[in-house]
């Protein structure tokens, strides 16, 4: 039997949750978006469509770049930094701050797509609430 | 006469600090942009700017940092 906290479907509520609890941890976090699998915005920090224009516009350019579909991206410029992660059915694209710790970024941006895989702390307190009640 | 002791000390610590703001000077103002895709496989790539895929990728970043704003 699978694991209720492992195949809840992720909500736009816990994309929010996950992309605040970014935004909590993470020093250097700006902004960003989390898209689903077919590029649809579950959250962003600002206006949806333009963050699911930006988003899916890096997504191809880095495909293309690499002539394959790829798992992150980390493109440092001069006003900052952007990284994009690719998981399970999430994508999550971080703008952050100049000079920002890669594997640090990275490691939140993974942290909070497994946290949204897992369906967000509603669903975890919903898991543990019927198992409870199961047993 | 020798200097004081803690002055000897004072002297040391602003010029450790001065060397280590000289470094930070020195990786900001030589750091160029740049990117890196990584693919699944582990394969890693990295684009130059000068490239149309390297610029493309750039711009695309550059609006998500707008985006941002």
């Amino acid at each position: 039997m699978p694991d209720p906290s492992t195949s809840a479907p992720a909500s736009a509520a816990d994309a929010e949750s996950a992309l605040e609890q970014l935004e909590a941890i993470s020093a250097d976090f700006r902004g960003g978006v989390i898209l689903d699998s077919a590029g649809k915005v579950l959250a962003a920090t600002g206006e949806h469509e333009t963050w699911q224009v930006a988003g899916s516009a890096l997504f191809e350019a880095a495909d293309q770049a690499a002539g394959d579909a790829v798992s992150h991206v980390h493109v440092g410029t001069e006003d900052g930094e952007v990284f994009a992660v690719r998981q399970n059915d999430f994508a999550l694209v971080a703008a952050a701050d100049r000079f920002a710790l890669a594997g640090l970024m990275l490691f939140d941006i993974r942290a909070a797509l497994r946290e949204l895989r897992r369906g967000g702390v509603g669903a975890r307190v919903s898991a543990t609430e019927s198992k409870a009640a199961a047993a | 006469m020798p200097p004081k002791p803690h002055r000897v000390l004072m002297d040391r610590v602003t010029g450790y600090a001065d060397e280590a703001s000289a470094y930070l000077r020195r990786r900001r103002l030589t750091r160029k942009p740049f990117s890196r895709v990584f693919v699944s496989g582990g394969r890693i790539s990295a684009c130059e700017a000068e490239t149309d895929e390297g610029r493309a990728l750039f711009l695309a970043a550059a609006d998500v940092l707008d985006a941002a704003r």
